[in-house]
């Protein structure tokens, strides 16, 4: 069925704005799935609906079938119905799934076809207790492989000339014991570290915090599924930068002015006192509106990102959140001066709706 | 035939033996139906050809793309799946899924011949094209001949603009036309078949009018589709369950068949399951003692709902009327009076529940205009959509065009002029 995919593949480019942006705003659903609890997702299935001569809104009614008293809501969970008008199929645009968080990464990666990680600087670690799949010849009578003993015994009989066809008896003496084993085997080993940084100012609102919590979300969800071992580290920061917990990277409130520079200085001695570059797969995320205090730190900061920080990672991305008040001058800087280097992206996020396409772009190049 | 029928197909021995033995059992009960093609797929392609329509050599376009899109994920994620798919052609072309169980195969097989039949015999079939699936891969032609011409995405643009005008035809035109009526008239305003209007009288460049009459021949092809969906559903269900429990199943199997067979007839809260209201209508006809073989000719979903809904019907099937609570803006019961329930329905299947669009008068001097009259019926349009759609109309006609409907039972016209449309308030 080549060509049915041929047509998806002109949909899914649709959907991502690649082509035919005439029809973007007849687009029903972003590409990311949502949370709903602790176990499900609404999986979203975007829909262009190509405007025709319908009936409106008012008809969020109809005829259904079933039990229920006047007054029942027809959909027990309660919230927004999403009943259609009989007649009137795919009225929905998200299903509702239960997964585990595993699950939910192969399902980003699957949805935004992600790459999957090459970590750098991999280690194999030799680790015990692998299958037993080894034959030798020493080991404890528990592990005794009667079949390849009595196999050997009988090859030694053969050899010696005491084998008797006529009377098949065998054997086995100590030399002939074979048991089995288990083999070490190289593990890979693979850990990193992610380093969130955002700038807290005043200037970033209550949607622009959202927009970054829901975006490291996703980013934490997928790193995870490609490291044994993840640490995170959130870093916030207006004129002078802080580690946090992850309960107040999100909700914490500064106000003050912006110097970037102190978050990257903080970010590179956590790097050089904590996670050795040959050791570590480092990721850095640096949110903000694009302010920053003045000119002089902007050169700064792109001499840190330059000399020190962009060496030493495996991606710096740089998410810059349109905001009420902020300029956007930094994203602008960065690609100014910075454009040379592949380890760096930079992406603006003008809403909601951008945060696929972003990861996209952060976690697309599977470094 | 049976050789033929298992080279094509991909069926086992085994599943073609219970297909001839259903279709034997099925042609003795009364059913009569076109020689029936069975292909077994996977349930991907399957879904494939669902998103096509039914017809896998159809146009290159992202609308099918999105629909496969859907249904896979509905799949994937184990939230419905397609047990099979019948194509109203000749020979009719069945599919079934490959990991349909054995007993899901039998009913399905069965389902299907419920189907042909009805595609056979009922009335609003009576004038659709059996050999559909050569004439869509003919459009498909048509379509890409047109892309490499004049580019897809301008090709593809002019289609979706045709996409948004599809349901503006004329559902019974073709019936009214295998009767002897004047089809000519058609390109003559006042008609319901605007598609046929425009086709005739646009300004357009011929690769244009051609897609223009190619969607439009598609669009009536699917037409009786929509107006008969519960009823041929409903036969299809009646027949299924009456064929199995007449000798096919095993003792074995019926306790699946019955798990199965009511899975597919369940309530689906705020919607009309065709396949339970379909086979209750059907049940309540025969328990009557009507002919249920002169029902399924005659009628449409409309029709025969009219007929057949009364007051004990509603209260047995348990039918009811819901809204949105005002103040949680929440879907819920707001009553069960037969009387009210039935109305409703019948609005919402009249005219295959579509707004009722005329075109009353059109302008071909001087600055070329359209008139078109919304025939309201107590549901406003949605006009931010009835704006766009004017547009695209617009684009056609090459000229002003205006729609007269109401909004809260004000009148209200719509009008799309050089581009840009608005509403104006009369």
């Amino acid at each position: 069925m080549l060509r049915i995919e041929a047509d998806r593949a002109r949909f899914r480019e649709i959907v991502r704005g690649k082509i035919r942006g005439d029809l973007k705003r007849y687009l029903s659903t972003s590409e990311l799935f949502t949370r709903r609890g602790e176990r499900a997702v609404s999986v979203p299935i975007p829909q262009i609906e190509l405007p025709r001569l319908r009936f409106g809104d008012n008809r969020k009614s109809g005829v259904g079938q079933g039990a229920g008293e006047r007054g029942d809501a027809l959909d027990p969970e309660g919230g927004e119905s999403a009943a259609g008008a009989p007649g009137e199929a795919g009225a929905e645009h998200a299903l509702e799934v239960e997964v585990e968080l595993e699950e939910l990464a192969a399902m980003l990666g699957r949805e935004l076809e992600l790459p999957f990680i090459q970590p750098r600087g991999q280690r194999s670690l030799l680790c015990e207790g692998g299958r037993y799949d080894h034959i030798r010849s020493r080991g404890p009578d528990s592990l005794r492989h009667w079949r390849r003993t009595f196999r050997r015994a009988l090859e030694r009989s053969v050899a010696s000339g005491q084998w008797d066809p006529a009377r098949p008896r065998i054997v086995p003496l100590r030399e002939d014991y074979r048991f089995r084993a288990d083999r070490p085997r190289p593990v890979p080993h693979s850990s990193a570290v992610i380093l969130h940084m955002m700038d807290v100012s005043g200037s970033m609102g209550r949607e622009q915090k959202e927009i970054v919590r829901i975006q490291a979300f996703w980013i934490d969800t997928w790193l995870r599924s490609q490291y044994d071992q993840i640490e995170v580290l959130y870093i916030v920061h207006d004129a002078a930068a802080k580690i946090v917990d992850r309960e107040s990277f999100f909700h914490l409130r500064e106000s003050g002015g912006t110097k970037i520079s102190s978050a990257y200085e903080l970010c590179l001695a956590q790097i050089q006192t904590r996670y050795r570059p040959e050791d570590w797969n480092i990721y850095a995320f640096h949110y903000s509106d694009g302010d920053n205090w003045s000119a002089r730190d902007t050169e700064r900061c792109m001499a840190l990102l330059r000399d020190e920080l962009l060496p030493r990672v495996n991606q710096f991305c740089y998410g810059q959140v349109k905001s009420a008040y902020g300029s956007g001058q930094f994203k602008k800087d960065l690609d100014q001066h910075l454009a040379d280097l592949d380890r760096l992206v930079t992406v603006a996020v003008n809403d909601r709706s951008d945060i696929a396409a972003s990861i996209r772009a952060f976690l697309g190049k599977g470094r | 035939m049976q050789a033929r029928a298992r080279a094509s197909s991909g069926l086992s021995a085994e599943l073609c033996l219970q297909a001839e033995r259903i279709q034997a059992l099925a042609r003795a009960q009364g059913l009569d139906f076109a020689e029936i093609d069975f292909r077994l797929l996977d349930a991907q392609d399957v879904n494939g050809v669902a998103a096509y329509g039914g017809f896998p050599v159809r146009y290159p376009s992202w609308r099918f793309g999105m629909e496969f899109e859907r249904l896979e994920k509905c799949r994937h994620y184990g939230l419905s799946r397609i047990y099979e798919l019948v194509i109203n052609t000749e020979p009719v072309v069945a599919y079934l899924v490959r990991n349909n169980s054995h007993l899901e195969q039998k009913l399905v097989i069965a389902h299907v011949c419920g189907h042909a039949d009805f595609f056979k015999h009922n009335s609003w079939f009576s004038a659709t094209d059996r050999s559909m699936l050569s004439r869509i891969g003919e459009h498909a032609g048509l379509v890409r001949a047109a892309m490499e011409r004049e580019g897809q995405e301008c090709v593809e643009t002019f289609l979706d603009t045709l996409l948004s005008l599809e349901t503006l035809i004329d559902p019974y035109l073709p019936l009214r036309a295998r009767l002897g009526a004047d089809v000519q008239r058609s390109a003559k305003a006042p008609t319901f078949d605007v598609l046929g209007f425009i086709a005739a009288r646009a300004p357009l460049e011929d690769w244009r009018r051609e897609l223009l009459e190619m969607v439009r021949r598609e669009a009536y092809y699917f037409q009786p589709q929509r107006m008969t969906k519960i009823m041929n559903e409903g036969w299809a269900s009646y027949w299924h369950a009456r064929l199995l429990t007449a000798g096919v199943l095993t003792d074995a199997e019926v306790v699946d068949f019955a798990d199965c067979h009511s899975g597919a007839t369940a309530d689906s809260p705020g919607r009309i399951n065709p396949y339970k209201l379909g086979i209750e209508l059907f049940r309540r006809a025969a328990s009557r003692g009507a002919d249920l073989f002169r029902l399924r000719r005659a009628h449409n979903d409309a029709s025969l709902i009219d007929q057949l809904v009364d007051a004990e019907f509603v209260e047995r099937s348990r039918l009811f009327l819901y809204g949105a609570n005002p103040k949680t803006g929440r879907a819920e019961v707001v009553e069960r009076d037969p009387g009210r329930v039935k109305a409703r329905l019948l609005q919402d299947l009249a005219w295959g529940g579509l707004p009722q669009i005329e075109l009353v008068a059109a302008e071909e001097q001087g600055e070329r205009a359209l008139e078109l009259v919304h025939h309201h019926d107590g549901r406003d349009l949605d006009l931010e959509a009835a704006k766009a759609t004017l547009l695209c109309l617009e684009r056609l006609w090459r000229g002003p065009v205006t729609l007269t409907t109401r909004e809260g039972g004000e009148v209200r016209r719509v009008q799309a002029r050089r581009g840009e449309a608005e509403i104006l308030e009369a």
